[in-house]
């Protein structure tokens, strides 16, 4: 009951924002603002040509490349950092300064250095999502229970395995949150990148923005919100089946 | 409890913190700065060995850019873009920090509301705030309005949602105190809720002021190059790595400057509060 209510809430405040959307539309016309009943229509179209799909498929797999990389470097970095007073003290500097550095002032920089292909395009989005994975994983590992940890320790188990069995697991919903909040950055760093260098997905949406009507760009954007919520879901999904205590420890993003 | 423990308690110290214990801590301290030190400056001349070995147009070395970050007639540029980069920073943020604090605290406060918005908030923030660019174009224009709008676009959503969560976690068992103490509803809100809510404020800020800065130079790149994003779009034409990274080096010390900023800002009025 309670879960029904709360759907149809959000119903509402769907319907209340659309509604003001098209009246807004109607009012300022296509070229400002395209009401969303023009965008379907524009939408149907962007779908048959089959430009937009193709394009997206193209910049996940980059997206992709880049953002493995980030889970790879990143959580066994915030992990070590978390875990190791030595290790937290020589990259602290490092992962401060770089977290506060925006991503689009280091895109000048890699265009001239490593040029406008496949490598831009996954250094950038490794730099805009690593730091803040290794933010999570290390906020992780510092906050696991020393009481966990003694227990584990007077049933006999060594440190390797407290490690494996202690640590870690309570880990484990950091580094999918840290997964989740680094995917966001990920995508938003992948259509920076393009359209700064106008390619792939973001070269789409900037050339889009040339047309006079607005409704192909607005219909760009709703693929990119349906692709981020889908991927923030099923890493959420996988957080639950790889541990099941993922909704108990789940931070606040 | 004294009231000397009383203070040490309002500063942060242990009520019971022993001389010896603090004198090893201080010790350990220092040692793992140290490490830090050494981790900056090992880095720094890995830097400047491997910029001996290629072209500098590649690689400057930490020497070259700090070299030209303090060129006077350069430092005297990057300072005069950065003046009126703030302006434009302060404007976008400021107007994020104006609508989204109190419509975060009014959704936070009612269920109803929170019922009926956070799904599409989730939706909204689930766009890269940067592919609105052709939007903003249409309707702002190339120049200060565009920049000041992305900057708000950028950090809205982001200062939205810590302040609704902020809201929302507002423990009831303080405002049933106030209730029962008989305080009125304004009271309420200005006594409890409000100096409750001030460490997601500190967070908010924290969190937006990172992302103002982000679109900041994202508008100034990618609308008519000017400021900052016009001395790194010229450096950038000039092959000139060296200035182009003193103009990163900038951006990166504005970070790091304002989140300092906003813990001193912190530990001024929220001494009350222990941060985990």
């Amino acid at each position: 009951m309670e879960k029904l209510r709360s759907i149809m809430l959000a119903c509402v405040g769907f319907a209340l924002f659309l509604g003001l959307w098209e009246i807004g539309g109607r009012i300022l016309g296509s070229a400002l603002l395209a009401p969303p009943s023009a965008v379907a229509v524009d939408y149907v179209d962007l779908l048959r040509q089959g430009d937009m799909l193709r394009e997206l498929a193209g910049s996940l797999r980059q997206m992709a490349v880049g953002f493995l990389a980030a889970c790879i470097v990143g959580m066994p970095l915030g992990v070590a950092m978390g875990r190791s007073d030595v290790a937290d003290a020589i990259f602290r500097p490092w992962v401060s300064m770089f977290v506060v550095t925006s991503t689009a002032a280091l895109i000048p920089l890699f265009i001239l250095t490593i040029g406008t292909g496949f490598m831009l395009r996954v250094t950038i989005v490794f730099l805009a999502s690593v730091w803040y994975i290794v933010l999570t994983a290390y906020n992780g590992a510092r906050g696991v229970s020393p009481m966990q940890v003694a227990v584990a320790r007077s049933f006999g188990a060594g440190t390797l395995q407290i490690f494996w069995k202690v640590t870690l697991p309570a880990i484990y919903p950091f580094l999918i949150t840290g997964a989740r909040i680094g995917l966001v950055h990920a995508i938003r760093a992948m259509v920076l990148a393009e359209m700064f260098v106008i390619i792939g997905y973001g070269g789409l949406i900037h050339r889009s923005g040339l047309l006079v009507d607005t409704g192909p760009v607005l219909g760009l954007l709703i693929t990119l919100m349906i692709v981020s919520l889908f991927f923030n879901w099923l890493l959420g999904e996988a957080g639950r089946r790889l541990a099941p205590w993922y909704e108990q420890q789940r931070v606040t993003l | 409890m004294s009231i000397q423990a009383l203070e040490d308690r309002r500063n942060g110290a242990g009520p019971s913190g022993s001389s010896s214990f603090n004198v090893i801590a201080a010790g350990i301290l220092a040692g793992r700065r140290w490490l830090s030190v050494v981790s900056v400056i090992v880095v720094l001349a890995l830097w400047q060995w491997g910029s001996s070995h290629v072209s500098g147009m590649l690689l400057p070395s930490p020497v070259e850019v700090i070299g030209k970050f303090l060129d006077p007639s350069w430092l005297a540029r990057l300072m005069s873009a950065l003046g009126q980069s703030l302006i434009q920073l302060a404007l976008g943020f400021g107007l994020t920090l104006a609508l989204a604090v109190p419509l975060g605290i009014v959704i936070g406060r009612s269920k109803l509301m929170r019922q009926m918005f956070e799904p599409l908030i989730t939706a909204i923030y689930a766009i890269p705030p940067v592919a609105f660019v052709p939007f903003l174009v249409v309707w702002f224009g190339l120049f200060l309005e565009a920049r000041v709008a992305l900057v708000f676009l950028m950090s809205f959503f982001d200062v939205l949602i810590v302040m609704i969560a902020g809201a929302r976690d507002v423990r009831r068992s303080l405002i049933d105190v106030g209730r029962s103490f008989g305080a009125r509803n304004g009271q309420r809100l200005r006594l409890i809720v409000l100096p409750a809510l001030m460490p997601f404020f500190v967070a908010a800020l924290r969190v937006g002021s990172a992302r103002a800065i982000n679109g900041m130079i994202t508008a100034e790149l990618l609308f008519a190059a000017v400021n900052l994003g016009g001395l790194m779009k010229r450096s950038t034409q000039q092959f000139d790595t060296a200035a182009l990274l003193s103009v990163v080096l900038l951006i990166c010390l504005l970070g790091l400057v304002a989140q300092s900023l906003i813990a001193m800002f912190e530990r001024r009025i929220l001494h009350w509060h222990v941060r985990k």
